[in-house]
C-alpha cells in the first residue's frame, strides 16, 4: 500500500532535513502508528504521502503509483483513494454535520442517490446518526473528530491517514476514537496514525515506526511507544 | 461528473453577493468599456453608411470655357475613359447643365427666366470606382496637356476642377482620430476591469479558502475547484455586457430616429440584425473580458 524508500525531504537548504533517508513498507490492511516529539516529521511523512508536498529525494509509492512521476491533475484521483484525518477536525463551521460529510461526495461529483445512501450509513459507522443536523460548534470534541473520520471514510478509502487525531482530546475520547480507527482498519482499510499519545499506542500493541531528527530509529511489529524517553 | 450546474451557479451567487462592491465595480468598468465598443461600433456602421451614401455623390467635375477646342477636348476624354480607376465620364453640355439647374429650380421658374443668356458652362463628369482615388485622379488631369486649353481660369485650375474631396477627407480624418481615442479609452476600461474582476475574485477564494482546502483534501479536480471563481467572472463580464446591450437597444431605438430627423440628407439606419450582430459581439467581449481576469485571479492566487 505505502513504499517509501530513500526518502529525504528538506524545506529550506540551510536546515537539516525534516526527514533524512527514510525507508518504509506498509502492507494493505496494516495498522500502523508513527510515533516521535513534535518537530520529528510526522506530519511531513503524511504529507508526502497524499502529495502536498514532493520529496527531495527517494521514492514513494502510494496504492501502486509513483508519486514523482504523478501528474499534477492526477493528483486529486489519488486523493480520493486517502482518507486524512487531522488534530483540528478541520469541518466547515457553516455546514450541519451531514452536510459535512456530504461535500466530501459533492466535491467529487458522486450522484445525489450515492450520498443520500453513504453519508447516513458512515454516520451510523461513528456513532453519529442523531447527529446529522447538528453544526460543529454543537458537537463535543469527541463527536467532531467522529465527523472528521466519517468525511475521511464515507468514500471507502483503501488508506486512512491520521495526523495527532487524539491530540486535542481526554483520553477517554481518544480512546473511543481509536477504538473507532480499529474497526475501520477491520474492514480491510490501511491504518497509519501519527502520534505522540504514549499510553495509547502501548495499549494497543500495533506496529510502531519511531522517528527521531527525520529518521526512523525503530520499526517494529506489536511495539510500544518508546523506551528511553 | 454527476454534478448539477446548479451546484456551480450557487456557489458563483453566495460570493457575488459576499463580495458585492467590487463585483459591482467589476459590472459597471466591464460596462462602460462595452458601451464604449457598442458606441463605436455603431458610429462606425452610420459613418460608413454615411460615406458610402457621400462616396456615390463623389464625382470630378471639370468645366469647360465657353467657345473650347472640342478637338482639345477629346483626348482628354479618351484618356480618362480608358482610365482604370474611372468608371464613367460623361459630357454635360451648356443647355443640358441649364435643363438640370431648371429642373432643381423648378419651384422658381423666375429665376431663370430673368437669365439673359445662358450662364452655365458644359462640363465633364468624372466618376470614380474607388473615391480614394481622387486625389491622383485630380493630379493626373491637371497634368494633362489640354487642361489648361479647356478651362476658363488656368491661373486659378481649383476655380474648374469641383471634387468632394474636403468632406472624404475630413470624415477619414475624424474617424481615425476617434478610433485611436477609442482603442485607447477602451484598453484602458477593459484593463481596469480586469484589475477588478482578479480582485473580486481574489475575495472569493479567500472567502472560500477552507472549503478549497478540504475540496483539495478528498480529492475534488482542479476544475471542479476553479469552476465557480470561472463563473464568477463571466457572470460579471455577462451583466456588464447585457447592461451594455440594453443601451445600445435604447439607443438604436430613440437616437437612430432623431439622427435621421435632425439630419435627413444622410441616411442614418441600423439594421435589427447588425444590432443582434453587435449584441453576439459584446456578451462574447463579456465574456472573454470576465475569464481572463478570473484566470488571472485563479492563476496568482490559487495554486491546484
Ligand atoms: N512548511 C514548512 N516549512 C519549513 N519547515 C517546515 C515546514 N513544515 C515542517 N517544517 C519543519 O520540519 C520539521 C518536521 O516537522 P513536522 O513534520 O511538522 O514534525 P511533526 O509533525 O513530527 O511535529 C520541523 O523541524 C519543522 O520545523
Ligand atoms: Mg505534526
Amino acid at each position: 500500500m505505502i513504499v517509501m524508500e530513500h526518502v529525504t525531504k528538506s524545506y529550506a537548504k540551510d536546515k537539516p532535513p525534516a526527514l533524512k533517508d527514510v525507508n518504509v513498507d506498509i502492507e494493505a490492511g496494516e495498522f500502523v502508528f508513527c510515533v516521535g516529539h513534535s518537530g520529528s516529521g510526522k506530519s511531513t511523512l503524511i504529507k508526502l504521502l497524499t502529495r502536498e508536498i514532493l520529496p527531495t529525494d527517494g521514492t514513494i509509492v502510494v496504492a501502486g503509483q509513483d508519486l514523482s512521476q504523478m501528474k499534477n491533475w492526477k493528483v486529486p484521483y489519488l486523493r480520493r483513494n486517502i482518507g486524512c484525518v487531522f488534530q483540528d477536525f478541520k469541518l466547515l463551521p457553516n455546514k450541519t454535520t451531514y452536510e459535512n460529510v456530504a461535500f466530501a461526495l459533492e466535491v467529487i461529483g458522486r450522484s445525489r442517490h450515492v450520498i443520500r445512501t453513504q453519508v447516513p450509513e458512515v454516520l451510523r459507522l461513528v456513532g453519529l446518526e442523531d447527529k446529522g443536523p447538528s453544526y460543529p460548534d454543537e458537537l463535543s470534541g469527541g463527536e467532531q473528530q467522529r465527523v472528521s473520520i466519517a468525511r475521511a471514510f464515507v468514500n471507502r478509502p483503501p488508506l486512512l491517514l491520521a495526523d495527532e487525531p487524539t491530540g486535542n482530546l481526554d483520553p477517554n475520547t481518544s480512546l473511543g476514537i481509536m477504538s473507532l480507527l480499529s474497526r475501520i482498519n477491520k474492514t480491510g482499510t490501511t491504518v497509519l496514525m501519527a502520534t505522540h499519545d504514549r499510553e495509547m499506542v502501548d495499549s494497543m500493541r500495533r506496529r510502531v515506526i519511531a522517528l527521531e531528527n527525520g529518521k526512523v530509529i525503530r520499526d517494529q511489529d506489536r511495539g510500544v511507544y518508546g523506551y528511553g524517553d | 461528473m454527476a454534478i448539477s450546474p446548479g451546484y456551480f451557479l450557487k456557489e458563483a451567487g453566495v460570493s457575488f453577493r459576499r463580495n458585492w462592491v467590487m463585483s459591482l465595480g467589476a459590472i459597471i468598468t466591464i460596462f462602460f468599456s462595452l458601451l464604449l465598443v457598442g458606441t463605436f461600433v455603431i458610429t462606425g456602421i452610420l459613418i460608413q453608411e454615411i460615406l458610402a451614401s457621400v462616396e456615390e455623390k463623389v464625382m470630378i467635375q471639370v468645366f469647360l470655357k465657353d467657345g473650347y477646342a472640342p478637338e482639345d477636348l477629346d483626348p482628354l476624354q479618351t484618356s480618362l475613359v480608358e482610365d482604370a480607376r474611372i468608371n464613367s465620364v460623361e459630357y454635360v453640355s451648356k443647355e443640358q447643365a441649364l435643363e438640370r439647374f431648371k429642373e432643381q429650380t423648378a419651384d422658381s421658374p423666375e429665376i431663370v427666366d430673368q437669365l439673359p443668356n445662358n450662364p452655365l458652362p458644359a462640363s465633364l463628369e468624372v466618376e470614380l470606382v474607388d473615391p480614394e482615388d481622387v486625389e491622383a485622379v485630380v493630379v493626373d488631369i491637371k497634368a494633362h496637356p489640354n487642361f489648361v486649353n479647356l478651362i476658363a481660369n488656368p491661373e486659378d485650375p481649383e476655380k474648374d476642377l469641383k471634387y468632394g474631396a474636403e468632406i472624404i477627407d475630413k470624415l477619414f480624418q475624424l474617424t481615425n482620430v476617434v478610433r485611436v481615442v477609442v482603442i485607447v479609452l477602451v484598453a484602458m476600461l477593459v484593463f481596469v476591469s480586469m484589475i477588478f474582476i482578479s480582485n473580486t475574485i481574489r475575495l472569493a477564494i479567500y472567502a472560500r479558502r477552507k472549503e478549497i482546502a478540504i475540496m483539495r483534501l478528498v480529492g475534488a479536480s482542479n476544475w471542479f475547484i476553479r469552476m465557480p471563481f470561472l463563473l464568477e467572472g463571466v457572470m460579471q463580464g455577462l451583466i456588464g455586457a447585457a447592461l451594455a446591450i440594453g443601451v445600445v437597444v435604447v439607443m438604436r431605438q430613440w437616437l437612430v430616429p432623431w439622427l435621421s430627423d435632425t439630419l435627413p440628407f444622410l441616411p442614418v439606419t441600423l439594421s435589427a440584425g447588425a444590432t443582434a450582430q453587435l449584441g453576439l459581439i459584446l456578451a462574447a467581449f463579456g465574456v472573454a473580458i470576465g475569464l481572463i481576469g478570473s484566470i488571472f485571479a485563479l492563476r496568482r492566487y490559487l495554486r491546484v
